[in-house]
């Protein structure tokens, strides 16, 4: 069952690498980084409960938590850099 | 087969924006390959500095230095291309002497020290996770060292880029810019603010829990960090230098260094050698604990203080260049501006 779940969620993560290496818009690309963050926080649990290792659960909550702030931080930049856009096309 | 995939295409593309994306997703590949090679500590380093900071950062200089690859003269192009196929060359030499994956044979199985690490280091400190040990106390002076070395880097930041000042010394206070977008996004607001405070409580328990799982101080502070850059991008960096002062921030990187050399030196005082915790306590296990925690302690506040400095100059250049953008800054901010994108290019 772990290895059917780790198996699709593979193909998940290689769909959404081809989205964010495909482009086309910058919108495109920071859903493809977050889609693959989330099935990296699945893939990273479900790699732990078929190991031995329960700790691994750790990072993945580490991830859920973390890529929160990157995601933020992705956004506020491309609105910052519009804003500069549009600032330096109105000078 | 992901990994070179995405490489490549980080290395070709001349938009930064698009590198550093992907350089993201770079980030979260590796560490899924860590947790399948079992090394959780790794695992989770990557997944501390990978998914937040990193970005962060690397959005932040493009900020400040604008974001699209100039081409320069070829010679150098030429230079810089040679130089890094053969450090390539040379790794993948390497590589060739390092033994096969899973290898019975390999020194990793049959090292002695390998062996004695693994059969007495639980036994010896009471710790179940090894790799804290190993990192605090049998390797204490190495430790120590890179926390030295995080302590350099932010100096070196600070005295690379500094905080911005105007040419009379005072601070560039001013943001306008930069608070005023935050009023819009309400949603946002309300979700952080209910998030902020998990993921300081979880460094928190990272940093205590090193000894029992993966983690401790070099996690738990990036985690920590990411918890504070999470509310300066919410609040906005006027609004957070006025709760997390830069200054207490800038002791804070000595204060966490001067913690780790300062239970060294206690240790020598007590009589042992340097970083010999087993004198904290009459009971050498104990005085062990106490030691790798107050370490670790230490570790994590440097740490904290450093990214939380280094975000602080970045944003100052940003501001400075927002304020200039916005046309009423004051010529000397504007020419220095320039001056350091000519720099940055």
């Amino acid at each position: 069952m772990y290895s059917v779940a780790s198996l699709l969620l593979l193909v998940g993560m290689g769909l959404a690498l081809w989205r964010a290496l495909k482009g086309p818009t910058v919108f495109d690309r920071i859903l493809a980084v977050n889609v693959f963050g989330t099935a990296t926080v699945l893939m990273v649990s479900v790699i732990g409960f078929m190991g031995t290792s329960r700790d691994l659960v750790d990072i993945a909550l580490i991830y859920a938590l973390i890529s929160f702030t990157g995601t933020m931080a992705v956004l506020r930049f491309v609105e910052y850099d519009e804003d500069r856009k549009r600032a330096e096309a109105s000078r | 087969m992901f990994l070179l995939a995405i490489a490549f295409k980080a290395c070709v593309t001349r938009n930064l924006f698009e590198a550093a994306m992907l350089f993201g997703i770079f980030s979260f590949l590796s560490a899924t390959l860590f947790v399948v090679l079992d090394a959780a500590d790794v695992a989770m380093t990557e997944a501390a500095v990978g998914a937040g900071v990193s970005t962060i950062l690397m959005l932040s200089t493009l900020a400040v230095t604008g974001h699209s690859v100039r081409p320069g003269p070829k010679g150098r192009q030429m230079l810089s291309a040679a130089v890094a196929v053969a450090l390539g060359l040379t790794l993948i030499y390497a590589t060739l002497d390092m033994p096969k994956l899973g290898d019975p044979t390999a020194p990793v199985h049959t090292d002695a020290l390998a062996k004695h690490y693994i059969e007495v280091s639980p036994v010896e400190t009471g710790i179940p996770n090894m790799v804290t040990p190993l990192l605090a106390s049998y390797r204490g002076y190495d430790t120590f060292g890179e926390t030295a070395v995080v302590f350099t880097a932010g100096i070196g930041v600070l005295a690379l880029i500094g905080r911005r000042r105007r040419k009379d010394g005072s601070l560039v206070e001013d943001g306008k810019g930069e608070d005023a977008t935050v009023e819009k996004h309400r949603v946002l607001r309300v979700v952080s603010k209910q998030l902020i405070p998990a993921i300081l409580l979880y460094a928190g328990y990272v940093q205590a829990h090193g000894d029992f799982g993966p983690g401790g101080g070099f996690q738990a502070g990036v985690i920590f960090a990411s918890g504070l850059m999470l509310y300066m991008l919410l609040v906005g960096i006027d609004e957070a230098e006025r709760v997390l002062k830069p200054r207490v921030m800038e002791l804070l990187i000595a204060i966490g260094l001067l913690i780790y050399g300062g239970v060294g030196v206690i240790n020598m005082l007590q009589g042992g050698a340097f970083l010999d915790y087993t004198t904290l306590a009459h009971d050498g296990q104990h005085g062990l604990h106490y030691g790798i925690l107050a370490v670790e302690l230490g570790v994590g506040i440097t740490v904290t203080a450093v990214i939380t400095t280094i975000i602080y100059a970045f944003a100052g250049h940003m501001r400075a260049r927002q304020v200039e953008g916005h046309g009423h800054s004051d010529a000397p901010e504007g020419a220095q501006a320039q001056v350091l994108e000519g720099e940055g290019a």
